[in-house]
């Protein structure tokens, strides 16, 4: 749908914000989103142990890996009330490799019941944790033993959450397996599993084979997009996921990252409120972001993108095709991060341009 | 009208424009605190902020810059906020 309407009345030339919302589906799509402004996340290390090892893991960059764990559900009950105290509504439980202290994840879950879980999806992560679980997909099972070491990762993957509700595929597409994508999808809905696309985004320093170049991003564009049409009931994405990820900038040059990485001001948004804990439960406010030692230039992760992009609704309120595109963005995103939340139907099919970039 | 009331009067238009948006229940135009800290003590965050400034776009016709968030704290300081942006237009 990118049908436009004519602005009643301008601000300075630009479309003024109730325009925007006249359209009734763009108005219900907006109050819809609307509801989850509250959530404020924090991202929480779980070990600094995998049960496999990937080519291009940020985990294993930077000093985090070396933080020793913290395994006492106390403790982790303690920091959960903390962070709750002081404002966190979200949590994102990632590093390495989560599947491996259950009891841990149970105990976030009974005081923090909103989150996620990134994990390898090796072993099944028990059902009493009712966090959206983020399964990793890397290519095919050919691809995935000669990157991840791992043999018959889908196929462990889709029996261990067949049906559940909790799960959501992350295809991260590299430089090497933008072709693979369209097998994965179908086996993943042939199962009726979801889907969601990620984009390898280098860890500072990696120089290695997987890491995109303009030309493979312009390939894994083409591929998401034939995907997204050949399987809408399963993949869990936009137009506007598209263009934001497989541009040749990244996520902080188009939007300005607002992780404290990133960002300086401690007056507002992720700036104030977001930490990043290693397994000690200690935190470093100059590493924090979602992706710590992820090369900033390269960075189109799609955990960035979640929130990146969603906190710039002021300049996505420019137009009614890129409104659109930004309530999108923020559906997907909550569809992926949000148990029960049901994505919509997208409201603008057409590769909109970031606000004061070209998307080609 | 005088700078006292003007400002005034801009506060309370803000203050029900802030409770319309943030759907504030327990809060009145009249007894909305013009000096809480919107982000300390209200608890509002960037997408709230951004909300607000969108709609008083429309409301007053000025522009609202993205950078000045930080300096949208409380209803009086919005208040005075609009004020200057509607005397740079005027000028
Ligand atoms: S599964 Fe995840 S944490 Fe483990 S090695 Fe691979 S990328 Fe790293
Ligand atoms: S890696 Fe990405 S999310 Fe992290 S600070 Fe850099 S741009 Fe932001």
């Amino acid at each position: 749908m990118t049908n436009r309407t004519a602005p009643a009345d301008k601000t300075e030339g630009k479309w003024k914000f109730g325009d925007l919302l006249r359209d009734a589906r763009v108005r219900d799509r907006w109050e819809k989103v609307r509801k989850y402004f509250f959530l404020r996340e924090s991202t929480y290390d779980m070990t600094n142990r995998c049960n496999i090892r990937c080519d291009g893991c940020y985990y294993y960059e930077g000093e985090k890996q070396f933080a020793p764990e913290n395994r006492d559900p106390g403790s982790w009950r303690d920091l959960m009330r903390q962070e709750k105290e002081r404002g966190i509504t979200y949590v994102v439980l990632a590093g390495a490799e989560p599947s491996l202290v259950p009891e841990l994840l149970e105990t976030c879950f009974e005081i923090m019941p909103l989150g996620s879980i990134a994990t390898n999806g090796f072993r099944l992560i028990p059902p009493a944790v009712g966090y959206k679980i983020h399964i990793s997909v890397w290519g095919n099972d050919e691809t995935s033993r000669r990157v991840r070491n791992a043999a018959n990762l889908l196929e462990r993957q889709l029996d261990n959450y067949d049906g559940d509700p909790r799960a959501v595929f992350v295809y991260t597409f590299t430089r090497q397996n933008v072709h693979e994508v369209g097998e994965v999808a179908e086996r993943i809905a042939a199962r009726n599993g979801k889907l969601t696309f990620n984009v390898f985004s280098a860890p500072v320093g990696y120089e290695g084979p997987l890491r995109h170049d303009r030309s493979s991003l312009l390939l894994t564009r083409r591929a998401m997009l034939e995907t997204m049409e050949r399987y809408p009931e399963s993949v869990l994405f936009s137009s506007y996921n598209v263009a934001a990820h497989t541009h040749g900038q990244g996520l902080h040059a188009l939007y300005g990252c607002s992780y404290p990485r990133r960002n300086a001001s401690t007056d507002i948004g992720l700036g104030r409120s977001f930490r990043q804990y290693r397994a000690d439960l200690t935190w470093d406010r100059s590493a924090a972001c979602c992706v710590p030692d992820t090369d900033c230039d390269d960075c189109r992760h799609y955990a960035a993108g979640s929130a990146v992009v969603t906190a710039r609704l002021f300049r996505h309120a420019a137009d009614p095709d890129t409104f659109r595109s930004w309530l999108d963005y923020v559906d997907t995103y909550l569809s992926v991060w949000v148990m029960g939340y049901e994505k919509g139907e997208n409201l603008c099919d057409r590769l909109v341009d970031p606000p004061g970039f070209s998307v080609e | 009208m005088s700078d006292v009331k003007d400002i005034e009067q801009h506060i309370l238009r803000i203050a029900q424009i802030v409770i319309d948006e943030l759907r504030l229940e327990d809060v009145t135009q009249e007894t909305f605190d013009p000096d809480l800290d919107l982000v300390d003590e209200l608890g509002i965050d960037s997408m709230d902020l951004a909300t607000v400034a969108l709609v008083l776009q429309d409301e007053y016709g000025v522009s609202i810059d993205e950078d000045d968030y930080p300096k949208l704290k409380t209803l009086r300081l919005i208040a005075e906020y609009i004020r200057t942006r509607l005397q740079e237009k005027a000028a």
